[in-house]
């Protein structure tokens, strides 16, 4: 990965705000770094996505807004309209929070009828779930990935950064596993450096969501330079 | 003296977050069925079910709205208190938009709160979180000021991962005198602590470990 061009690299990072005491100007920073550095995406709270969407005007960054976050303890139809709602404002990738509870209580229709609500409230929209893998067993992890594949949705996110932890390697490797090609999965890791990057995209992550890439960009960029220093 | 009785009727209390089942729902019901606590908060998700456990009981449901993070647009707020009134909850817990707060947006905190006020109709109590925790003294201020000018009547500290302090309780009573309704939450797990901030002028508090903080009352 520290040999990887960069760009391939922000390419694959997904710049994300969760903090609640982001400010307009925080959200604006970030938009501008995002298409500054070449990230994929920002990942932000709904009521950011109408200024996101100004501040990414003419740009190819993603608006990527999180749904029931980060509890995911909403109801189904209250999901649809949050997403709904989230897009109509300016998003254009939708993240939700899956019923964790529903899934640990063995309730993992609850969770496939939720999935495929989603899947109709946001259309030809970029549709992930966030499973929070710190809450679940290995074999909740396996039924929310097959799940995640029945329901037809586009990718599955680890985690939040809300609960008690953030997954493992071993989670990425058994999700990436579970759902082969089908379809992407993204860690979310909230700071992370290039050879944790690297680790997680080497274990099968398509996507990294982080708070670090601004950090990461320069620290590539750096060890660019030194090495052009280097040479004689 | 205070009995366990006494402090109980004070207590607003609930499971609230990520890993809560069904389950757990139903059990932690059971047991608070028998003791008068004033208030039970749930997610979205159980609020039905709450609603059906807690008949025959004068312990109000208490339905968290853009909880706990405030992060969700007002169209989303205004459509979980629709849901809320459908199911006939008592009040309302909403966390405040706290980036409004932090970017001095005040306009948009005030035509928000004002907004789910006329939404919820007589039949709900909003009570808004404004997160004392993550604001500064005079983001306070302005923020009360905003929320109570804005028809809001309780004021409930924090939200989850705060930590209330007497302080903040204090305050609030100075500049506002009697008239708002204050919820003390955020890190209250004894009875000394539950005991401070109702010396501090709280009205209410809100826990969700309620038998840790009445374990130290006696019956009588």
């Amino acid at each position: 990965m520290m040999d990887m061009d960069y760009s391939a690299l922000a390419r694959r990072i997904d710049h994300t705000e969760f903090r609640t005491t982001a400010t307009y100007c925080d959200i604006r920073r970030l938009c501008l770094e995002a298409d500054h550095y070449g990230f994929r995406a920002v990942v932000i709270q709904p009521i950011h996505c109408s200024r996101a969407a100004q501040y990414l005007r003419g740009s190819d960054v993603a608006i990527v807004a999180v749904v029931g976050f980060p509890t995911g303890a909403f109801t189904i139809a209250g999901k649809g309209f949050e997403a709904r709602d989230a897009i109509e404002q300016g998003a254009t990738e939708i993240e939700f929070v899956v019923n964790v509870g529903a899934l640990r209580g063995g309730h993992g229709d609850l969770v496939l009828e939720e999935m495929r609500a989603l899947r109709q409230a946001t259309g030809r929209h970029i549709l992930r779930a966030i499973v929070e893998t710190c809450a679940l067993s290995d074999a909740d992890k396996r039924t929310v990935c097959e799940l995640g594949v029945e329901a037809g949705i586009d990718g599955l996110v680890t985690s939040t950064g809300y609960a008690s932890g953030e997954a493992t390697i071993e989670d990425v490797r058994l999700m990436k596993r579970i759902v082969g090609n089908a379809f992407a999965v993204k860690v979310f890791q909230r700071t992370c450096d290039l050879h944790g990057a690297s680790e997680r995209m080497d274990a099968g992550a398509t996507l990294l969501g982080t708070e670090s890439g601004v950090q990461m960009a320069e620290t590539a960029a750096l060890t660019v330079s030194d090495r052009q220093q280097e040479q004689p | 003296m205070i009995t366990r009785t006494d402090l109980a009727e004070r207590i607003k209390t609930g499971i609230l977050g990520t890993e809560v089942t069904e389950e757990d729902v139903r059990s932690d019901i059971a047991t608070a069925r028998t003791y008068p606590f004033a208030a039970y908060a749930v997610d979205l998700s159980f609020l039905r079910l709450a609603k059906l456990l807690l008949q025959g009981t004068d312990i109000l449901l208490t339905a968290a709205v853009s909880y706990p993070l405030g992060g969700m647009t007002l169209a989303t707020k205004l459509d979980q208190i629709r849901l809320a009134l459908e199911v006939q909850a008592d009040e309302i817990n909403v966390t405040l938009n706290l980036s409004a707060i932090k970017s001095g947006d005040y306009a948009t905190v005030f035509s928000e709160i004002q907004a789910m006020i006329e939404a919820a109709e007589d039949a709900l109590d909003v009570i808004v979180i404004p997160q004392f925790e993550i604001l500064t003294s005079s983001e306070k201020l302005k923020t009360c000021e905003t929320l109570l000018e804005a028809g809001a009547r309780t004021i409930k500290t924090d939200g989850h991962g705060g930590c209330c302090q007497p302080e903040d309780v204090r305050l609030l009573r100075r500049v506002y005198g009697n008239a708002p309704l204050i919820e003390a939450s955020g890190g209250i797990r004894t009875t000394a602590k539950a005991l401070e901030m109702l010396d501090a002028g709280a009205d209410f508090i809100h826990t969700s470990t309620a038998y840790s903080v009445l374990a130290d009352l006696g019956d009588q």
